[in-house]
């Protein structure tokens, strides 16, 4: 080491912006905002969150009027149905004494409660109504044919697992509309043949509605169907991508090929 | 690059919009049909995205603020409430319900669930896919409609047109 | 070592087939096993719910004609010349609790009518209420034993 050399290290402040560039660098390799095709393709497919995303889509599937958002703005209700549904696991407990009570609380008591409670159940509502119309957008638009047959019938798992996590959290509350709703929703399960009978008895847990009910719909609202629910949007949006992204008027006449792509 | 042995082991098809190939330099894929169709993703999808999310969030913010969700007496084994409604979404299967249990609640939903999975394999032409209403899809596009109004008029009639005992009733007559 | 042999040349398997077969039908019954146990042990097994035999306080206490509704017990007990019944108020039709009526009983989730004797009248009700078996207990009370069915009509003599 020579002076020349001591002389050209960093003055202090500059020293700590280093140091905190280098953070900043090995937490976003290329830059801050990608400048270049290079720098936006890196963006992409370097991110665990974004590189379920391909690095390029096509014009057609951007188009708002082709999609109406439908399926994004469903996977934001369940993120959002998922933050909120956690928080509310904090004061919400599943017992048949002591949640009405909680509900109360949230309600009244508790800073916020309310605006957690009221966002799940709106979410929830329209989470339901957003899948519903995000499936009938598919299917208007043709966008179940060859090679996209196999996204179709997960999409319709999908329907059923959010269908099934309303119904579940329909009951969580234990107020009247809870109590008669399930008790109603079970008494059909139990008219299916052969599996019916044992079917309520396994979601009930007995043979009426009851504390044991409720702790086997809470298992099934707060982990169980969530979780399944994430596991099979992966799928989904994995197949996307496997059957060449979004629908596009291209795929027509395209002749029919065997084994998967 | 090696462009002989890629196109060897990854054949090219036009349906694919991607590609499995090098980084390169430049801001055209070589896939696809028309390569002036595709944008990044960066921004063009991640800005759509973001923005839906943020409506999704504002919407439902305004909303909670606004009106509180529903919550009624503590449950009571001994008297359900008259008429006992389930969510909307259920109401075209509680009034089917209504009619016959085994029939309405079980066999119709199955069928219903059976016949949407059956869909892609039964309607197989690749035709009219990508665009809305297709002509040469009337028929499937008819049926499905019309499937979907069946669903909403039991929804409405469930929703407004039954009262006490679950009888018929006409929601602006009955309002006092 | 040459017997091994001589087997192992038997058409359809050789040594290395039969211990895949082996190892994954092991695997195969082992899963199958364990799925059966995950689903008993979601089977309720313990009732936590309400006990099923209860008692309805002395025959002496119920005047002729009456319908006297346990609402707890989801039960109501009828004397009539016949002598007593003991029938439930849980609708057959999706397990609404039905209320009484002048001509008997009717559900206000889907409008199942029911008359005094629990047959059914209209609505969608499949079958008519449950009859819970009558006796007497050691001690001179009524008892209800909601786990034993008895065919509608059936009265019990006190
Ligand atoms: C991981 C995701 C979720 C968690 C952890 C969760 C958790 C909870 C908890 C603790 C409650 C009880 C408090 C309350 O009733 O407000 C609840 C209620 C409820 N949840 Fe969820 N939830 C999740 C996702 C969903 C989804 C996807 C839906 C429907 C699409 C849903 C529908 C409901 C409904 C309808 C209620 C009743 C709300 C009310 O009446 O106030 N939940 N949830
Ligand atoms: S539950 Fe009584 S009529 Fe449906």
């Amino acid at each position: 080491m020579n002076d020349s050399t001591q002389n050209a290290r960093p003055a202090p402040r500059n020293r700590l912006a280093e140091f905190g560039n280098h953070i900043y660098r090995s937490l976003f390799r290329y830059g801050r905002v990608p400048q270049d095709a290079e720098g936006q393709s890196y963006a992409v497919f370097n991110s665990l969150f974004l590189h379920i995303h391909p690095v390029k889509v096509s014009r057609h599937s951007l188009r708002f009027g082709y999609t109406l958002g439908l399926g994004v703005i469903a996977t934001a209700l369940f993120l959002v149905l998922t933050f909120t549904g956690i928080w509310l696991m904090f004061y919400y407990f599943p017992s048949a004494s002591e949640a009405y009570n909680r509900m109360l609380d949230l309600r009244s008591a508790v800073d916020f409660g309310f605006v957690l409670r009221n966002v799940h159940k709106w979410g929830a509502e329209l989470m339901v109504l957003v899948v519903i119309l995000h499936m009938a957008r598919v299917f208007f638009t043709g966008a179940y044919k060859p090679p996209r047959e196999f996204n179709w019938l997960v999409g319709i798992l999908l329907l059923l697992l959010t269908l099934g996590l309303s119904f579940t959290g329909y009951l969580l509350p234990w107020d009247q509309l809870a109590f008669w709703a399930i008790t109603v929703g079970t008494s059909i399960a139990g008219y299916a043949p052969v599996l019916g009978p044992p079917l309520r008895r396994f979601l009930l847990g007995g043979d009426v509605v009851g504390q044991e009910a409720l702790v086997r719909f809470y298992v099934l609202h707060v982990v169980i169907l969530p979780g399944l629910l994430s596991i099979f949007l992966a799928v989904h949006f994995w197949r996307i991508r496997k059957d060449g992204g979004l629908s596009h008027p291209d795929d027509n006449d395209i002749p029919p090929k065997g084994g998967g792509r | 690059m090696n462009e002989v042995n890629t196109k060897h082991v990854y054949p090219e098809d036009p349906s694919k919009t991607y590609g499995l190939m090098e980084l390169v330099k430049g801001t055209k894929p070589t896939v696809g049909l028309q390569p002036d169709d595709m944008v990044f993703t960066w921004p063009h999808l991640l800005v759509r995205e973001l923005t839906l999310f943020v409506v999704v969030v504002a919407v439902l913010l305004v909303l909670a603020f606004l009106f509180n969700a529903p919550l009624e007496e503590l449950a009571n084994p001994n008297h359900p409430p008259n008429p006992a409604k389930a969510p909307w979404y259920f109401l075209g299967l509680q009034e089917l319900v209504s009619y016959s249990a085994v029939i309405g609640g079980v066999m119709i939903p199955t069928l219903i669930v059976l016949g949407l999975a059956l869909v892609p394999f039964v309607d197989r032409k690749r035709t009219g896919i990508g665009v809305w209403f297709a002509k040469e899809r009337s028929l499937a596009n008819g049926l499905f409609l019309t499937f979907l109004i069946l669903m909403l008029v039991l929804i409405i009639v469930g929703m407004f047109f039954r009262g006490p005992n679950w009888g018929f009733v006409i929601p602006w007559e009955s309002a006092q | 070592m040459k017997k091994t042999n001589v087997r192992m040349q038997q058409p359809g398997m050789d040594r290395r087939t039969f211990l895949t077969a082996l190892g994954l039908g092991g695997v195969g019954v082992s899963a199958l096993i364990a799925a059966v146990g995950n689903l008993l042990y979601l089977k309720p097994a313990v009732d936590y719910g309400p006990p099923t035999v209860i008692r309805a306080g002395r025959p002496g206490e119920y005047k002729e004609g009456i319908k006297e509704v346990l609402e707890d017990q989801r039960v109501v007990i009828v004397r009539d010349k016949k002598g007593f019944a003991a029938i439930s108020i849980t609708c057959t039709h999706l397990g609404c609790t039905v209320g009484t009526s002048d001509a008997g009983f009717e559900c206000p989730c889907h409008g199942s009518q029911y008359d005094n004797d629990g047959f059914v009248t209209g609505g969608p009700a499949p079958r008519p209420l449950d009859w819970y078996q009558v006796s007497i207990a050691p001690n001179g009370e009524l008892e209800i034993d909601k786990s034993v069915k008895v065919p509608p009509g059936t009265f019990f003599k006190a």
